[in-house]
């Protein structure tokens, strides 16, 4: 292979010179990358516990639906409300997708990156089903509302575990 | 305009991000070459690869801000160019041959540079056959002089995916000369 190819000589300098002396093209201000690093960094973090709290959310809900017995398959699947695990998915994918802007992604082994990312989320969010804030938040406001939406969706199933004994006999449960 | 030519391209980096923009100049006339005959190689013409090229220093000058001196400028120039031809690539769908009248360093001897030119010419011919993605590893290892780090940062792909890149182009330019020669 040869390093000397004679290649047509081109002189970029006077054509891209002139745009800058006027102007024609100027640089963008270094707040522009800071903000778009820290939006990068906000995003990734909002993802992530995005993805938590749907992961956290699915297990919740199979835990709801109570134990996979055959005649019960039936009923999870026409209640099962699906895009709380698919919008996880989304977030997890999108958190990846990010991670590959970053330079350790082509450093380290991205594979061992991305298992990590998705071992951590499904961690997390099976030590936060474990210490009970699903039943702690389903009770209390602002996040009350939010789960008594699945609570109404899936009427039509036994109650699970999600409802704590002994608590509705005789007074109205808010 | 400052004396700029004894800096390092990080440190006039920073002159022109602070106080002259016209030391940009000393950037081009240092890296137009270079990143011709890379953008020119990769893409198999000239014209497609001055193009990128000219691209690549209005994107670089645009976004010079964004640029961390801590990391190598020439990585990261070379970079633009890498995204610049891939896009141009993408968006004619297909790789255009390498320009015929090419020309090359004359030597003294005739004989010896018919042989020579021959060889090149062969040489080239093998190469463009070569899937881009190890055409590209082989030019920048060969013809740029760059480390496997620099490859890592300009492919963004790891240090031992070049390796094996660099190699495997080495054993598909053999198949394809050998092939060339029957």
């Amino acid at each position: 292979m040869s390093k000397n190819p004679k290649i047509i000589p081109v002189d970029f300098e006077e054509t891209i010179m002139t745009k800058v002396k006027s102007s024609e093209i100027s640089m963008k201000p270094r707040w522009f990358f800071v903000l778009g690093s820290l939006l990068m960094m906000a995003g990734l973090v909002g993802l992530s516990i995005g993805a938590i709290f749907l992961s956290n959310l699915t297990l919740f809900l199979l835990r709801q639906h109570g134990p996979m017995g055959q005649w019960r398959l039936q009923v999870m699947l026409n209640s099962f409300p699906f895009w709380v695990p698919a919008l996880a998915v989304v977030g997890i994918v999108l958190g990846i997708m990010m991670f590959r802007k970053y330079d350790f992604s082509y450093k380290k082994n991205f594979l061992l990156i991305v298992v990590g990312f998705i071992m951590s989320i499904i961690l997390t969010a099976f030590i936060l089903d474990y210490l009970g804030f699903n039943t702690m938040w389903s009770r209390q406001e602002p996040m009350r509302r939010f789960y008594q939406q699945f609570d109404r969706q899936n009427s039509t199933t036994p109650r699970g575990q999600g409802q704590v004994p002994g608590q509705g006999r005789g007074r109205f449960i808010q | 305009m400052r004396d700029t030519s004894k800096l390092s391209d990080e440190e006039v980096i920073g002159i022109v991000r602070t106080k002259d923009k016209e030391s940009y100049a000393e950037i081009i006339n240092r890296y137009q070459t270079k990143l011709m005959r890379y953008a020119s190689y990769i893409m198999g013409d000239e014209h497609m690869g001055a193009d990128a090229v000219q691209e690549s220093f209005i994107k670089a000058y645009i976004n010079l801000n964004g640029f961390d001196t801590k990391k190598k400028f020439s990585s990261w120039i070379y970079r633009i160019v890498h995204n610049e031809a891939m896009n141009a690539l993408r968006k004619n769908k297909r790789q255009l041959p390498m320009d015929d009248q090419t020309e090359f360093d004359s030597g003294v001897n005739l004989e010896d540079e018919f042989i020579k030119n021959e060889i090149i010419n062969q040489a080239h011919h093998c190469l463009d056959q070569m899937p881009i993605i190890y055409k590209e590893p082989l030019s920048l290892y060969y013809l740029e002089e760059k480390s496997y780090e620099e490859i890592s940062d300009i492919l963004r792909i790891p240090i031992g995916t070049v390796g094996t890149r660099v190699n495997r182009a080495k054993g598909i330019m053999k198949k394809l000369c050998q092939k060339t020669q029957k």
